[in-house]
């Protein structure tokens, strides 16, 4: 566009003055879209940088042999076809993933629903109790806590401390395959502050005279909990089961201190998340890590897609 | 918004309080400090182990120590070949950076998506929403090779450079979500007059935005000073270990013999958290209410 300008003194008129339009469009143009663009920029390139460059670069890299040392080598679907047929550590990492994800979220946003429809009662110190359900959400990512878990359900450990004051002999829950990964779901249920929380807002909402209604026709507490609160809340219940699902699936810290990064015993602790660590940054595996990272990601869209299909038959919206 | 769903709460009729009998009130409060001391109690003894002489330690499930000894700090604190001092000094300035490019840079593309029109506002900001759902795992071993090739490992630059690319879209959902809340006419009024958008960001919105800035900053620093997947895998020099990295050596080099140093040192690394939970807690208790950010 700038050429126009620069065209020779006597250049035909015509050109000239196309230009200028063009000229006066473009900076238009830049003057209506420059401002949002500039404040736009970091993350723009943030988004080519490191999130879609990245994102096509691991699809490609999941089709190859790599091991950072030669450059990628193209191998076609063999990752992929390994993965579903040939690996026994893929099949134990799922199966320990998807028994995490169903024992520990429907346990905990139980405990989360329980707990909110006890504090949304007007008690008094409801600040302090919320505060103190929330505390172990907050805590719960560090290794701190995952030591001290591991001290816990140790064989000489708190757990078995309390258990023996009832003449009980526990396990070594940690180290016994059988157990290890309930400890996990344990350490989970414990964190269940943060649906709590949301369910609380949830509950909030729900208009009091609904309740005077139905009492007055006579309902029991149990018949209004059925009828009312879990209808209305369904949108809540929704959010909380599909964020804590997507969070369960993806794991990592409690399971890579508990068991010592191994996944162990005899893979009972190898969460998902761990065998792909495993792979890429143990053994340099980064083809096939990656092909382990796009299941992962299509596992977890599948199940996305799933709970909103699902959801119209049973979340309820008031619009 | 949340200021108006507690005064609904205050405002509703007490008749269901009221009605309620002694006995149900104080059953429910029985059981909600029953489940309140199961909650804490695990806390608790590991704080009072870390104070405890080191052959009391498993002696009890009791919280009372029977004195107070904190020679298991000072053993935990020397306890590797760099004491816990550089690895608190790792976190916080990794966690300080975090939380500056957090806010400027979610803060920026925040007010372009709620406050600025330009053409394919709308299609961006869709694609910006769509990243919320892509999980780590897909852009990690790329990011890693592109940051090993760049020398950038055992340095603290691939934890901190992307914040200062806007990479937690959780945080510009949040504070675009905010700021579409702030009435238009204060702008429209400021273009009219002649305000650049920088101004209007800079001396408008930001000083009406303290409490999402807040939330975001509170939330960022938390996460970064727990996160222990990023500096496991791009910190392998025991000088740049953060405190999470600094307290699972401690474990995997002391797992049977020093139990008191090891309770001490976790109790030092829940410190800060403790602390701005303390502090915070209305703001990060609102956050969770409003947005159901993740943990």
């Amino acid at each position: 566009m700038s050429n126009a300008m620069r065209t020779p003194a006597g250049a035909i008129n015509v050109e000239r003055y196309q230009g200028a339009v063009a000229e006066g469009r473009f900076r238009r143009l830049w003057n209506a879209n420059a401002p949002g663009y500039l404040f736009l920029l970091p993350w723009l390139v943030g988004f080519f940088g490191l999130t879609l460059g990245p994102a096509l670069m691991s699809l490609y890299l999941s089709f190859t042999d790599y091991d950072m040392l030669q450059s990628p080598r193209w191998v076609g679907m063999a990752n992929y076809v390994r993965i579903a047929t040939a690996d026994p550590k893929f099949s134990a990492a799922m199966h320990v993933t998807l028994t995490y994800v169903v024992f520990s979220v429907p346990f905990k946003l139980t405990f989360a629903l329980l707990v909110a429809m006890a504090l949304n009662r007007g008690l008094r110190g409801l600040p302090i109790y919320r505060a103190i359900f929330y505390l172990p959400s907050l805590l719960g990512g560090s290794v701190a806590i995952a030591v001290l878990w591991r001290q816990l359900f140790a064989s000489d450990g708190l757990v078995n401390a309390a258990l023996s004051h009832f003449g009980i002999e526990g396990p070594s829950w940690i180290s016994h395959p059988s157990y290890s990964i309930y400890t996990l779901v344990a350490l989970s249920v414990w964190q269940f502050g943060s649906p709590m929380i949301i369910f609380l807002a949830g509950l909030r909402q729900i208009p009091q005279d609904m309740y005077e209604a139905a009492s007055l026709d006579g309902a029991s507490k149990f018949r209004q909990f059925y009828k009312i609160t879990l209808p209305l809340l369904t949108p809540v219940i929704f959010f909380n089961a599909v964020v804590q699902t997507i969070e369960a699936f993806k794991a990592f810290t409690p399971a890579f201190i508990i068991s010592g990064g191994t996944g162990g015993p005899i893979n009972s602790t190898l969460f998902y998340t761990l065998y792909l660590y495993q792979e890429a940054f143990g053994n340099f595996r980064m083809g096939y890590a990656s092909a382990l990272a796009w299941i992962l990601v299509m596992i977890i869209a599948i199940f996305t897609a799933f709970s909103f299909l699902t959801s119209r038959y049973w979340v309820h919206y008031d619009d | 918004m949340t200021e108006m769903t507690a005064s609904v709460t205050a405002a509703r009729p007490p008749s269901d309080i009221t009605k309620r009998s002694l006995p149900a009130s104080l059953i429910i409060h029985a059981l909600l400090i029953a489940a309140s001391l199961l909650m804490l109690y695990p806390l608790l003894w590991m704080v009072s182990a870390s104070v405890r002489p080191e052959n009391e330690i498993f002696s009890s499930t009791s919280l009372i120590p029977s004195s107070i000894d904190l020679s298991s700090y000072v053993r935990g604190w020397n306890g590797l070949d760099i004491s816990f001092g550089q690895f608190f000094w790792n976190s916080l300035v990794i966690s300080l950076l975090v939380v500056t490019g957090n806010v400027i840079a979610c803060s920026l593309t925040a007010f372009a998506f709620a406050r600025l029109r330009f053409a394919g506002r709308n299609f961006w900001f869709a694609i910006m929403l769509g990243t919320l759902m892509i999980p780590y795992h897909v852009t990690l071993i790329p990011q890693y090779v592109l940051f090993l090739d760049l020398g950038w490992v055992n340095t603290i630059l691939p934890l901190v450079v992307p914040k200062f690319l806007a990479s937690d879209a959780f945080f510009i959902f949040l504070m675009v979500q905010f700021f579409r809340g702030i009435p238009r006419e204060l702008d429209e009024a400021a273009m009219m007059d002649g305000c650049s958008a920088w101004r209007i960001y800079w001396k408008i919105m930001l000083p009406l935005s303290l409490p999402v800035l807040a939330t975001a900053a509170i939330f960022s620093f938390i996460w970064t000073w727990d996160d222990f997947f990023g500096p496991l895998i791009y910190l392998n020099d025991m000088n740049t270990y953060t405190i999470q990295l600094g307290l699972r050596t401690f474990v995997d080099s002391t797992s049977a013999s020093d139990w008191g140093g090891l309770f001490a040192m976790s109790t030092l690394t829940l410190v800060p958290v403790f602390f701005f939970f303390l502090f915070f807690q209305r703001l990060l208790i609102e956050g969770i209410a409003t947005t159901g950010m993740k943990r």
